[in-house]
Order: structure tokens, then C-alpha cells, then sequence
């Protein structure tokens, strides 16, 4: 392995002795080839807002996109190891042909396609390749080579020679880029950095690209593109100034929204069951206005007010819509949309652990559970996953609703946490879950079960707590959630989780947004101007070679 | 950065040794045009394979015949399979999963071994590519779809056919959009009167082989892993090639070929009565699917292996029952859980009966069609990945006799991948990894 580890690791440790992470510090030296170093798949938001961001809003992109994998906690680290099935593509194709078709319909095709062709029903090479160059570029996040074009604009003249008609060619030049590996996977390559022997970086076209996915879940626009063609991009000036616009942007909405999609585990609700006969008032309408109620919760906390990271644990600062109004059971006063909502003092809803798309998501269709919810507090917000129980356990203890001595789940618990090959984890995530012991299996909040009352007295970290305002109080004052945050927010930006010889520049990292009041907006400034955001595992020498002929046998096919 | 680049050496070590694992291509050369007859002889039907996974096993002592060899009697939980249809049925009990030191991952190592042949290491993620996936380059040549994957229960993750053991093959999740895939637009009916090549099948092969002239370019220069990224990529490419090149094809005539209606659009659910209504519905369009060659290799995911199937106006679903359900002291086994066992399995029995309903040849369709049935776990209350429950289905064109019953004596779970890999003619002398690795088919059951 050409790879130094060392420099990095010097240059981590300088960063955290000083306690900052300028842009001004030099860039780790990486040892490798120049090559392919990533590929990841796009995902279904940042497929759909690239369309939207080259093409305009309105294009209708139906079908099922590949199902996402959950790694170290994000689908961001997993679904970077995945690729696309058989079945997969045919529905890329199909949307495909819909984009295409959708771009350059009646009324989209002026604004498509900026040049005229000589005669509509024929094939018209010049203003072909002018609006392949365009689009190619977009949606390659790269310019496309001579060859690239030369094989689009082929296709184009066949099928507008063959049917008579430049756009119906057009369409088929546009599918080809939206099927192409080159627009389904962020593909990001590295070079070699001019004058420094051996030493390789991400290209331009790369780094414009994880900084548009990171701060927009979008593709790179215009501006980025051209300072990655320039080289402008590795200047730490540029960036800075790149990475002050791309926070302003109003995408960085979306941005935001999808880092929390992903690491508040929204995935989930794509298979959610909750059984009709015990909870009626649970449809697809309620757990889509859930997520969007904390969605917009977080954005106007954190984007747009910039608050503090730790107070989404407590404020009850929301919003509502009829839907959910009708779970919380508080008068809904808007005309059918979303509306701020300020929930009362007594309410007992404070902060996004009391949102129905927290408590739903976490537990069984039928009845609420401690211990789902308490794993995922620990996993979600404070990046401490737990361990797979052992194989050989007996629940009937905690599950028997019928034992008239154990009528509620925490008299359940505490019976079967007398087994100690038990206990050592659910001591850890029970006492969470149980301080949330007043919502039901959908959130609706509730005093008693199976007619006794509800004890949600807890004691974590030594600490008493009570109920779910006592939980919320105890998280907001843990060192570790702003830790996680910061943890997880790097892993998504690069696409992999971080490894044991970053935890300095991780903790260099949360100790600066401590510093800047816990404000996410810099949190992300920051994280990207860092070098260890442009990172990667590079290639060892000679080994593309090798490698390339070895895949020829992978597959199955040729 | 040792992680990652052990994840990268696993994933070469992976592509080594499924290169070394990987069957020939195809053998379509044996196969006539249209694959429906092989060359020399003109006359045999080809030969369909399925795999059948139900979450949760069943319950010790209510499923394994007591008769060992030919003619085993039928089992409470095995009521299914009554009726006659047991002809055709083998059943394996007694065959286990060899851990080789990793540990017993919940809901996750049976179906992992069964069909990659080693436990795996990891949740979500096998250590090797599955064995349909060499089935279906064997056999499924000639036909729109290399293989269809499809689960009643709803969720798209529920899939256990991988070409890597990193991301899995994307199943369909209503009757609806199987049918879609299947008999939507594409598909052509072999028994139509008028048939030419649509036109815009060819403007697709010119906009895929564009796409494909990039493939050499990219994969010389990328990473390990992303090479197998990229690779699996192409590979689905060329699946859409192979559709385009069947379709631009006359189909041949076949006889037992009906275009079904299309089913309603439903939500799925987890009602168990529910599952097992889009099960059969699923099944129907499946068997058509076969009888209409529109591909020869199928996978079915009946429910998750933690499965949250219930009953009507219960609160629990099924995972909790079996762990929670205390063994009756009367009857000696879980009442309300081996209840879900015998109505969870009862998918299998009704795929298994729409095959049968299919005259083909001086048969069924499912005499020419073998079904690989199991599970995660055999006995799901202790997650115990011994005696995992098995099956075989149909007589594969005669070469599976049908109505055995094998006891493994804890032999590995690998020898039955194995052995239906044999009977539908996948040239494999062994399958498995260490101790799950086998060159022992089960001939007892080989016609």
C-alpha cells in the first residue's frame, strides 16, 4: 500500500493542537494513482433535485428508485457500497426516457434546447452537440471528451434520421446521459497534483462535487463547474468564498433536510405497519406530515434561525398541519396547510423526541417499546450503537401483556433485566425509552396502560430523570450529541465513516462548533474547509492494472 | 484507514473467489432460438427454478415427518402441502448452519448461508454472491428476464439474491407492479397472430450500446471496489440487452400462455390473511410469467425474517409471539406462534399450487419447475440456525423425485444449494465455503 498514513496523521494532530481547522492548512499528502476513487450511487432526493436544479421544477419523475442500506448509522455510508440490480435499471430507464421526454415536451422544448436545428425533421449535428455539451456537463458534473459526444450525437442522428424528427433524436441523447454510470454514481477521480511527486488530490469536478451534494443534495451549477475547470477550486480562497454562497443558497434547505432524513432513520417510514384495529387514526397521510413536521422543525431552528444544535431536544417551537393536529389533539386554526405551533408549557411535547415521527418510528405496530426507542436515542443522537442481543433469550417475561402482576412494559423490563447477559444493554437503553413511556405506539400521549399509571422515572448516567422533559433536559447538557452531530455530518459529507486515527480532528471540529454556539450552518462551513473533507482512500500504485483484468471476470458478462 | 481498506481486500478476496465460483455464462449454445427446447433433442420443456424464503421456521415437533425416505406423512404445520401436492415435495429436515467462528447473527445467518453458502459476518450484507444468480446464467438464457424477484410482504429491501453480497436484487412488492413488470409494456404475447420488432427497441440497443462503449474506460482506471460497483452496473446493462435481443425475436408459441388482467392497485399489508392474498396473486402471475417465457428463475421473500406479520385484531405481530409466547405446558410448543408457522408457510403451498394448475407438456408446470423452500431460523424462539426447515418443490423436469424426506444429521444447509443447483442442471461439482463447503449433493432425492 503506497498510501502514507503518517502525514495525515501529523497534520490531524497540528489541527488539533491548535484547535482549529483552517482552510489555510495544508492538505494532507496522499500518496496514490490517479483514478477513479469513489462511486457512489445518487440517491433518490438528489436525482430528483438535480433534474429539477438543470431542467426546472414540474418535470414528473415516477418510478421506484433502489432501496438505500444502512451503514455505521447513515445510508450515506452504506448506500456507497451499493450498485444498481437488473431490476433497478429498467426503472432508471424508464425514468430516463420520462426526463427526457418531460424536457423537451411542447412547452419545455425553448427553454431546453437554446439552439434552433436547421430543419425539425432531420437530424441537425451542430445544435445536437451544443445541447448535449450543456446537459452532459450538468449532469456529469464533469465536461464531456470529444469521444463521449461524438457517441451521443451518433445516436441522436439514427433515430432522428430514422423517424424523421430532431427532438425525437434529442430525447434519446438526453436518456443516454440520464442512464449513463456517469449521472447515476457520483464517480470522483483523482489527480495528480502538478509538481509534487507521487502526491495525488480529488480533481476540481470532484470537490465541486462534494461540496453541492453536501451543502444542496444537488448536482454542481455553473459557478462550481467553472472553478473546478479553471482550477480556481484549490485555491482555499475561492473555496471559502464557494463554500459562504453555498450556505446562503436557499437549496441548502434541501441540503439540511436530507442529512436529517437520513440520520433521524426517515427511511423507515416507507415500511412502517402500524395495526388499524388498535390505532385507526394512523394512514400514510400521518406518517408523511410527521416527518415533514420535524423536517421543518429542524429547518427553521437550525437553518433559518440558526439556534443552538442542543435545543431541538426542547423546543416547542413546531408546526402542525390538520393531519397531525388531529394525533396531538390540540385545535388545528390554519385553512388546511402547515402553520407554526407553539405547544403549551404542560403539553408535554418538548423538542423533536415528542414529534410523532420520533416515537412512531421506534416502535411496534401494535404498542410502544422502551427499548426500540432508547437504542435508537443512543444510536441516532448519540452515536453509540448497541450490540445485537444474545441468541438464546427467553422474552416471554417482557412481552406477556396478560401477566396480571406485570401490567405495565417497565414492570416487564425490570423483570427480565435481572438476567445479566441482558441487562448489561438494556440498562443502557431502557431507562431512555421508559422516560418516553407516556406516548402509545403513534405518539398520541397517554397517563395510564393496562389501567395502571405510567411511571417514566428514570435514572441515566447516574442521573435521575423524569419523563420525557427530563429526558429532553438530560440530552441537551450531553457533550456527546453535539460529538454525534459532528461525527455524523462528516461521514455523510465524504461518504464513509470516520476512521479511528480522525478522532482529533473530530473532537478539533466539535470543540469549534461549541465555540460557534452550536450553530449548524457553520458546522457545515467549517467541516467543508477543512482538507480532510476532500479525502479518500487513493489507489496503490500499479494496481489498476492488475485490477482491470481481474474484472473481466467478474459478473458474468461482457 | 485500515477499515477501509480491509473492506476493500474483502471485497477483491469476494471477486476472487466468485470468479472461481462463477459458472460459464450461459449455456445458451444448447438451447434452440427461443429456449424453449434444447437443440439436439427439439422436444424437452426447459427446466424454471425458484427460491422461497418464509420468515421464523417452524416449531420443533410440528413439522418434521416421522417417516425418513419415500412417502412422508403430513405434518400439523405441513397441511399445506397436502392434497396430493406432497408427490412433488421433498422435505429436508436436520441440516444446520456451520458458523465457522462468526457469530450467529440474528434473523440473518440461515438465509445467508442457505443461499450464499457461508454464514455471514455482517447483517445486511453477505460475504459472497447468491447461488440463483448462477442458476439463472445457466438456465435463464432465451428469456426477457434473466430472474424476477418479488415479495407479497411490501418491503423492497426483502431480497436475498446478490450478485456481490453488497446490495440485493430489487424485488417487485404488489400483484400490481409484478404484473407490470411482467405483462406491461414489453411484454408480447408468444400466442399473438400478428407480431413485428417495435421500432423502438432498437433506438434503446443504439442508446445502451452508447452507454456501454464507456465501460472499458471507466473500469480501467477505478478502484477495487468501485470496479465492483461499476461492474454490477454493466452487468445490468447487458440484462437489458439480453431483454432487447429476446424481444426483437418472434416468440415462439406457448401453448399454456394466457395473458392475465391486471390486478387492482393495493397497499400491502402485514395482516398475515392479507400477505397470503397477495401471495397467491403473485403466484398466478409468476406461474403465467413461466408458462409464457418471459424467464425461467424467480425469487420469492414471503416475509422478513423478523417478520411483522400479524393476525387480525392483534397487537402483536409475529416476531414477538415467538419470543415472548410461553411453550404450552399441554401441548409442548408455542400455540399462537406455530399458528403463524403453519399460515406463513402456507405461501409456499399455494406458489407451489398455482405451478400445478399449469398444463404443460404431459404435465404441470411445476413438474418442470424446481422450488427451493426455507427459512432463517429452526426454531425461532432461541434464533437456533439448527434444523433449519427445507424444501424442495416440483420435479424439475423429472429429475427430482418428489415426496422424500432427508435427515441431514447436522450436515451443512450448503448440500441442499447444492443439490438444486445439480438437479436444474448447473454445471457445479461443490458449493460452500469451509465448513459449509460441499461437493456432497443429496442423491437420495435424484431421479
Amino acid at each position: 500500500m503506497s498510501f502514507s498514513i503518517e502525514p495525515l496523521k501529523a497534520s490531524v494532530a497540528g489541527l488539533a493542537l491548535l484547535g482549529v481547522a483552517a482552510c489555510s492548512q495544508p492538505a494532507p499528502v496522499i500518496e496514490g494513482e490517479p483514478g477513479v476513487v469513489n462511486a457512489r450511487r445518487i440517491t433518490e432526493s438528489q436525482y430528483r433535485n438535480t433534474i429539477d436544479d438543470i431542467f426546472g421544477e414540474g418535470i414528473e419523475i415516477r418510478g421506484r428508485f433502489e432501496p438505500d442500506m444502512r451503514d455505521e448509522g447513515l445510508l450515506a455510508i452504506g448506500s456507497a457500497q451499493l450498485s444498481i440490480t437488473p431490476s433497478g435499471f429498467e426503472q432508471y430507464y424508464s425514468m430516463a426516457s420520462a426526463v427526457a421526454s418531460g424536457a423537451l415536451n411542447e412547452e419545455r422544448r425553448e427553454t431546453t434546447v437554446s439552439c434552433t436545428p436547421s430543419d425539425e425533421k432531420a437530424a441537425d449535428a451542430e445544435c445536437a452537440r451544443a445541447t448535449l455539451s450543456k446537459y452532459g456537463e450538468l449532469l456529469y458534473r464533469r465536461p464531456l471528451t470529444e469521444a463521449e459526444l461524438d457517441a451521443l450525437v451518433a445516436v441522436t442522428a439514427n433515430v432522428a434520421d430514422a423517424q424523421s424528427d430532431f427532438y425525437a433524436g434529442l430525447q434519446e441523447g438526453l436518456t443516454t446521459l440520464l442512464v449513463s454510470p456517469d449521472f447515476l454514481f457520483r464517480i470522483e477521480t483523482a489527480e495528480a497534483i502538478p509538481g509534487k511527486d507521487g502526491a495525488v488530490r480529488l480533481d476540481g469536478y470532484a470537490k465541486a462535487s462534494r461540496l453541492s451534494h453536501f451543502f444542496w443534495d444537488s448536482s454542481p451549477d455553473a459557478e462550481l463547474l467553472a472553478i473546478a475547470a479553471n482550477g480556481e477550486i484549490h485555491n482555499s480562497r475561492t473555496l471559502e468564498a464557494q463554500i459562504e454562497r453555498l450556505t446562503s443558497s436557499d437549496k441548502s434547505e434541501r441540503g439540511a433536510r436530507a442529512f436529517f432524513r437520513d440520520m433521524l432513520q426517515f427511511d423507515k417510514f416507507a415500511t412502517l405497519n402500524k395495526d388499524p384495529q388498535i390505532f385507526p387514526k394512523f394512514s400514510l397521510a400521518v406518517a408523511d406530515s410527521a416527518q415533514e413536521q420535524t423536517l421543518r422543525t429542524l429547518v427553521s431552528h437550525l437553518v433559518e434561525k440558526e439556534g443552538d444544535y442542543r435545543d431541538i431536544f426542547t423546543t416547542r417551537d413546531t408546526f402542525l398541519d390538520r393531519t397531525l393536529a388531529a394525533v396531538y389533539k390540540v385545535p388545528y386554526l390554519g385553512d388546511g396547510d402547515w402553520v407554526e405551533y407553539t405547544a403549551p408549557e404542560d403539553a408535554n411535547r418538548d423538542g423533536v423526541l415528542t414529534h410523532v415521527s420520533f416515537l412512531s418510528a421506534f416502535s411496534h405496530p401494535g404498542r410502544s417499546s422502551p427499548t426500540l426507542r432508547g437504542v435508537a436515542v443512543n444510536e441516532v443522537y448519540l452515536c453509540e450503537p448497541t450490540p445485537l442481543p444474545p441468541a438464546n433469550v427467553d422474552f416471554s417475561i417482557v412481552n406477556d401483556t396478560e401477566n396480571v402482576e406485570l401490567r405495565t412494559v417497565r414492570d416487564r423490563l425490570m423483570a427480565h433485566s435481572l438476567d445479566e447477559s441482558c441487562s448489561s444493554c438494556h440498562d443502557l437503553s431502557d431507562p431512555v425509552g421508559l422516560t418516553l413511556e407516556h406516548y402509545d405506539s403513534i405518539g398520541q400521549f397517554r397517563m395510564e396502560e393496562n389501567g395502571a399509571i405510567i411511571d417514566v422515572a428514570a435514572e441515566i448516567n447516574g442521573k435521575p430523570v423524569e419523563g420525557a422533559s427530563g429526558l429532553a433536559q438530560s440530552l441537551k447538557e450531553d457533550d456527546k450529541v453535539p460529538a454525534c452531530l459532528v461525527q455524523n455530518l462528516y461521514a455523510y459529507g465524504i461518504g464513509r465513516a470516520a476512521e479511528p486515527t480522525e478522532a482529533d480532528f473530530l473532537e478539533a471540529q466539535t470543540n469549534k462548533f461549541a465555540r460557534n454556539g452550536y450553530k449548524y450552518p457553520d458546522l457545515l462551513k467549517q467541516l467543508a474547509g477543512t482538507p480532510e473533507f476532500f479525502g479518500f482512500d487513493p489507489i496503490e500504485a500499479g494496481a489498476t492494472q492488475s485490477a482491470s483484468n481481474k474484472s473481466n471476470t467478474t459478473g458474468g458478462h461482457q | 484507514m485500515t477499515g477501509k481498506f480491509s473492506r476493500r481486500s474483502i471485497l477483491r478476496g469476494v471477486v476472487g473467489g466468485a470468479a472461481v465460483g462463477v459458472a460459464l455464462p450461459n449455456l445458451d449454445m444448447f438451447l434452440d432460438g427461443n429456449g424453449l427446447a434444447y437443440a439436439d433433442t427439439g422436444a424437452k420443456m426447459p427446466v424454471r427454478f425458484g427460491t422461497y424464503f418464509w420468515g421464523l421456521g417452524l416449531t420443533p415437533g410440528r413439522w418434521v415427518p416421522e417417516t425418513v425416505g419415500a412417502g412422508w406423512e403430513i405434518t400439523p404445520e405441513l397441511g399445506s402441502l397436502g392434497g396430493g401436492l406432497e408427490k412433488k415435495v421433498s422435505v429436508f429436515s436436520g441440516f444446520r448452519v456451520h458458523l465457522d467462528g462468526r457469530p450467529n447473527l440474528q434473523h440473518w445467518t440461515g438465509q445467508g448461508a442457505v443461499m450464499s453458502g457461508l454464514a455471514p459476518s455482517k447483517i445486511g450484507t453477505f460475504n459472497a454472491g447468491t447461488f440463483d444468480l448462477d442458476v439463472s446464467r445457466a438456465i435463464g438464457g432465451g428469456t426477457r428476464f434473466r430472474s424476477v424477484n418479488l415479495t407479497p410482504f411490501g418491503n423492497p429491501k426483502l431480497s436475498y439474491s446478490s450478485a456481490t453480497g453488497t446490495g440485493f436484487n430489487t424485488p417487485e412488492t404488489t400483484p400490481l407492479s409484478l404484473y407490470e413488470k411482467l405483462f406491461g409494456e414489453g411484454f408480447q404475447d408468444p400466442n399473438s397472430p400478428d407480431w413485428s420488432p417495435d421500432p423502438s427497441l432498437m433506438v434503446r440497443q443504439s442508446v445502451l450500446s452508447a452507454v456501454t462503449e464507456q465501460r472499458k474506460a471507466l473500469l480501467a482506471e477505478a478502484s477495487a471496489a468501485d470496479r465492483v460497483k461499476l461492474d454490477q452496473y454493466f452487468t445490468s446493462i447487458r440484462e437489458m440487452e439480453n431483454q432487447l435481443d429476446v424481444q426483437m425475436q418472434r416468440p415462439a408459441p406457448a401453448e399454456a400462455c394466457f395473458v392475465p388482467g391486471g390486478p387492482p392497485e393495493t397497499r400491502p399489508s402485514g395482516r398475515i390473511d392479507r400477505v397470503n392474498e397477495a401471495n397467491s396473486q403473485m403466484a398466478e402471475l409468476m406461474a403465467m410469467a413461466l408458462a409464457c417465457n418471459q424467464t425461467k428463475v424467480f425469487n420469492v421473500v414471503h416475509t422478513s425474517a423478523t417478520s411483522e406479520a400479524y393476525l387480525e385484531g392483534d397487537s402483536k405481530i409475529y416476531h414477538l409471539h415467538t419470543h415472548d409466547e410461553p411453550v404450552d405446558p399441554e401441548l409442548g410448543y408455542q400455540k399462537v406462534s406455530s399458528q403463524l408457522a403453519e399460515l406463513a408457510f402456507r405461501g409456499y403451498g399455494e406458489f407451489l399450487r398455482a405451478l400445478d394448475r399449469i398444463p404443460e407438456g404431459d404435465g404441470t408446470l411445476l413438474d418442470n419447475t424446481l422450488v427451493l423452500g426455507y427459512s432463517d431460523t429452526g426454531y425461532a424462539k432461541i434464533h437456533s440456525t439448527d434444523n433449519i426447515p427445507m424444501f424442495l418443490g416440483g420435479h424439475a423436469g423429472g429429475a427430482h423425485k418428489g415426496n422424500m424426506h432427508v435427515v441431514g444429521n447436522g450436515d451443512p444447509v450448503s448440500r441442499l444449494s447444492l443439490t438444486a443447483q445439480q438437479l436444474v442442471g448447473v454445471p457445479v461439482g461443490s458449493f460452500g465455503v469451509g465448513g459449509m463447503e460441499t461437493s456432497k449433493a443429496i442423491t437420495e432425492v435424484m431421479a
